[in-house]
């Protein structure tokens, strides 16, 4: 049975229903009205998704700004084709279910061009599908499973940072140089962790070493009983596989443990973002950079760096430059076809060399025709704390690793078909 | 209950306005597709809501008419969207085989859980179904070669379902999809409603107002509670092969606690007691993630808000509201 209330000439309820109603009305005021414009005023759109919630967020972040910050320059310059440059950005809550929704969102309600996404993988493998299924080009700015552009590759998905075979062949001969070849690895399991540790595998054996091999779940946050394994085994190398907050994590607990004076730290990818959020002892060891800023004498570079650091009072990172590229690689396509079709775009990107402006980087970046794969260089080098003054400075570069050596085109298995 | 009133009108007037409110509730969804771009929706943002109202719906078959809270039902959506993913992708390209393959695998497991755990109570019982719904977890992630592991089954897509003279092409039009989804939905729920309003869903909710009375009057409490939790998961699988061919896409988030978390959020926000709360709980929920994560990353946090608000001031859930103001 209900209680009744008593009567009350301004109840609680009627508080609340007026408040909703006030709300509603609020609601259609803050959403755009519906305003019919010529053609030639529509604004090209291009529409991104990315985990801006979860354990990526700051990677994605940083996507996201690099994006916009190339929107800006283009449309000061006058757009592309006449037309001013859009950029839509969704959260895809590190969740596939609501990336692969987002970008339908994109793409039925938006309309946008060109799709863009995901930091995680496996949604960029699923959103890709989308877009494959409504003929809409797609770039993967910052997602490494090799597959991608490799026995999954589809005529309409480009992508921007490398394969996780490139990292590991670029960085793996030179740790066994400097360190010796006994090793251990931190990976998470998931195929970018198991293809970046097999490929590591493949050239550790090639030169006859040793190794153990740890798979963890991706959102691991408690390492003791991997690091005092790893103690135990006493390797000359730490590879720490692990991405974003996972990484940062396994890093802090390796210098609780006191670890840093038995063993070498190293592996594919320490990004700039992880490095700046561990304590200083953790900021060590040979690892690979995907695009790093500091590049005294190379054109353009520095503009770019400064304008990034006055807007996001942060350092220039890969994953700005990923965004950044993302959004150029675009527009270029457009201005080249001359025309705004998947098809058109993806016969103008494949292959299309960037500009020193864009690439900002020394030797030739372009995408490679066969499987859609841009092919930057791979900086190596070590980490160190920054010295007092240069908070940015964590990364001295030992040597520019070109794409094509570290990842060569007969080993990703893909068999580009454009439809006819 | 009307004072003084004549109760065969009174009694035959609540049943007009039960067809009317269920005859509106119809013409709504049957429609979406035409007034969701009039408010900024589209028609693969419902097809969700249904999958996904459809599934608090199923939670809250347990947890409003049975009054046994679940926070693992996720699993059987889980194993629901596995079911049709690994139908697609390894069998054959069937979308009815699909559903019907989620359908068992969802509630087949529903069954085989539920023998184990319906004689616990409370926040023991909650507790289990967490631990189980681990267990599908990671055997969904560790279990590469078939599940494809964290990153997800890939490589398979709805099929177009052919009726002998015509054929429904739901793989490439959203309209097609939206429809079959609807059907689907409607067949689900009546079963679900079907059950209530039987003997045996009358019986479920004399436990859920006290089990002890229940089982003195010698009703079989476990054995309702389990048939009761088998009912729900494979009611809830089939939302999960929905969600596989909307998605045209499996991974293991789709059998994550947060998942059930969000489940029992959709049927408190809609009202636990309503059998469409649900559905509205799914529909606010869905449609706020969809328009605020567009303008900021804190979306959560206003989610989070709107659930606050529902819990302090209507404890009953949206529709919940209403129907105690029809009755007071």
């Amino acid at each position: 049975m209900v209680a009744r209330e008593p009567a009350r000439p301004l109840g609680r309820r009627r508080v609340l229903q007026a408040g909703a109603a006030l709300g509603a009305v609020g609601a259609a005021q803050i959403t755009s009205p519906f305003i019919v414009k010529a053609l030639g005023e529509e604004p090209v759109k291009l529409g991104l998704v990315d985990p801006l919630t979860g354990v990526y967020s700051v990677l994605a972040t940083s996507e996201v700004e690099g994006a916009r910050l190339a929107v800006e320059q283009i449309n000061k310059k006058g757009g592309v084709m006449g037309r001013e440059l859009q950029l839509l950005v969704e959260d895809s809550a590190n969740d596939v279910g609501t990336g692969v929704q987002k970008i339908r969102k994109l793409i039925d309600q938006d309309h946008v061009t060109v799709t863009y996404g995901d930091v995680n993988s496996g949604i960029a493998y699923a959103i890709s599908q989308v877009a494959a299924e409504k003929g809409v080009l797609h770039i993967v700015p910052g997602g490494h499973t090799d597959p991608i552009t490799g026995k999954d590759c589809s005529w309409n998905v480009f992508r921007i940072c490398n394969t996780t075979a490139m990292d590991a062949n670029a960085i793996s001969s030179l740790l066994i140089k400097k360190f010796g070849k006994r090793w251990y690895f931190i990976t998470p399991d998931y195929a970018y962790g198991q293809t970046l540790q097999a490929a590591f595998i493949k050239n550790l054996e090639a030169v006859g070493g040793t190794y153990v091999a740890e798979l963890l779940p991706l959102a691991t946050s408690d390492f003791s009983a991997s690091l005092i394994k790893a103690k135990a085994f006493k390797p000359n190398v730490l590879l720490n596989n692990m991405g974003g907050l996972a990484q940062i994590d396994c890093m802090k607990q390796f210098i609780e443990f006191g670890m840093a004076k038995d063993m070498a730290l190293g592996g594919a990818l320490y990004e700039i973002e992880s490095v700046l959020a561990v304590p200083r002892e953790a900021q060590a060891g040979w690892w690979d950079m995907e695009w790093w800023w500091d590049q005294p004498g190379v054109p353009h570079v520095k503009e770019f760096v400064d304008a990034i650091v006055a807007r996001t009072k942060k350092p220039a990172s890969a994953r700005h430059w990923f965004g950044y590229v993302g959004v150029n690689a675009a527009a270029l396509a457009i201005e080249k076809a001359k025309s705004l079709k998947a098809i058109d775009l993806a016969h103008a990107l494949a292959g299309m060399e960037l500009p020193p402006e864009v690439a900002l980087q020394p030797g030739k970046v372009y995408f490679r025709t066969e499987d859609h794969e841009l092919m930057p260089n791979v900086f190596t080098g070590e980490v160190h704390p920054p010295p007092a003054g240069d908070p940015y400075n964590i990364f001295k570069v030992a040597e520019l690793v070109p794409a094509e050596k570290a990842d060569p085109l007969a080993s990703t298995g893909c068999h580009m078909k454009f439809p006819s | 209950m009307r004072p003084g009133g004549d109760t065969t009108a009174a009694l035959r007037g609540a049943a007009e306005r039960r067809w009317a409110v269920l005859a509106g509730i119809w013409v709504v969804l049957i429609a979406a597709p035409f007034w969701l771009p009039l408010v900024h929706g589209y028609t693969s943002l419902g097809s969700r809501i249904l999958v996904l109202g459809l599934a608090a719906m199923s939670v809250n078959f347990l947890i409003g008419f049975t009054g046994v809270v679940s926070f693992g039902h996720a699993a059987y959506f889980g194993l629901g969207v596995y079911g049709a993913g690994m139908m697609l992708r390894y069998v054959t390209a069937s979308t009815p085989l699909a559903l019907v393959a989620g359908i068992l695998l969802g509630g087949g497991a529903g069954v085989v859980v539920g023998a184990m755990i319906c004689r616990s109570r409370g926040i023991y019982f909650a507790m289990i179904t967490i631990a189980f719904e681990q267990i599908f977890y990671y055997i969904a992630y560790k279990w590469d070669s078939v599940t494809g592991g964290y990153d997800g089954l890939r490589g398979f897509q709805r099929a177009p379902i052919h009726f002998g003279l015509f054929t429904l092409d739901i793989k490439h039009s959203d309209l097609a999809f939206y429809y079959f989804v609807l059907v689907v939905f409607a067949i689900v729920a009546g079963v679900m409603g079907f059950l209530l309003r039987s003997p045996f869903g009358r019986t479920l909710l004399a436990i859920r107002e006290n089990e002890r009375r229940a089982r003195f009057l010698g009703i079989a409490v476990d054995l309702h509670i389990w048939l009761s939790f088998s009912i729900s998961a494979f009611c809830i699988g089939a939302a999960g092969a929905l969600y596989a061919m909307v998605n045209n896409f499996s991974d293991p988030s789709s059998l994550y606690f947060d998942l059930s978390g969000d489940l029992v959020i959709m049927a408190v926000m809609g009202g636990i007691r309503s059998f469409w709360g649900p559905l509205l709980g799914a529909a606010i929920f869905e449609v706020l993630q969809d328009y605020i994560s567009s303008r900021t990353v804190n979306w959560l946090f206003f989610i989070g808000l709107v659930f606050v608000i529902v819990v302090m001031f209507f404890p009953r859930g949206l529709l919940g509201m209403f129907q105690r103001r029809r009755a007071a």
